[in-house]
């Protein structure tokens, strides 16, 4: 299970998001949610940095994979539009995967 | 970064196979029942504008999605004449 964590602010504006564990919806290399997964998470911070030129503070465990946590999320427009569309399309895929993927939300 | 497609796939092989079932179009609406118990950050209800409000303990996103600020049990209330609100109410251990 890919648990997913936005973090909001009073303004209910994106600042940070987790995620964190694995998919485990197919073995290595054929596991479609967990290829949604991070087509969607690694294209928005890709996103955040080369098309809204902002600079998020990324963390991830790039060996194991299975743990990314970004935060400072620029209050931007841009950058805004870029993380609804993401949490819009974590939230789509959740609804068709619900066992491998759970979103929660939290204000700072 | 990257694009590892496989970043958030089990690195041993084998792993469940269950597929998710195909719920096309089925995106907005209510995630947690009425009367059902919900942990803190769990989603209740997404919407395009505020169709449904949010009450005691419940957080709005930035697209109206209304999500629990506390663990407790769902209730769906009326607001007023004509309109409605959702409210966690926490459950006494």
């Amino acid at each position: 299970m890919i648990r997913v964590t936005f973090k909001l602010n009073s303004d209910h504006l994106i600042t940070a998001f987790q995620m964190a564990g694995h998919a485990d919806a197919g073995p290595y290399g054929q596991d479609i949610v967990c290829a949604a997964a991070s087509a969607l998470s690694i294209s928005t911070i890709n996103g955040l940095t080369q098309v809204a030129k902002t600079k998020p503070n990324v963390d991830s465990d790039d060996d194991n994979g299975g743990f990314l946590n970004v935060t400072d999320i620029s209050l931007a427009h841009d950058a805004q539009v870029i993380m609804q569309t993401f949490f819009n399309g974590m939230n789509d895929i959740a609804e068709s995967y619900p066992q491998n993927i759970e979103i929660k939300m939290f204000e700072n | 970064m990257i694009m590892n497609l496989q970043f958030f796939s089990h690195h041993k092989g084998g792993g469940s196979t269950a597929n998710g079932r195909n719920s096309a179009g089925r995106r907005l609406g209510t995630k947690a029942a009425d009367g059902s118990i919900v942990t803190a950050g769990s989603i209740i209800y997404r919407q395009r504008g505020t169709h449904i409000n949010p009450g005691e303990n419940v957080g709005r996103g930035g697209d109206d999605t209304l999500y629990a600020k506390v663990a407790g049990r769902v209730k769906f209330e009326r607001l007023g004449r004509d309109k409605r609100k959702v409210s966690v109410y926490p459950v006494a251990e």
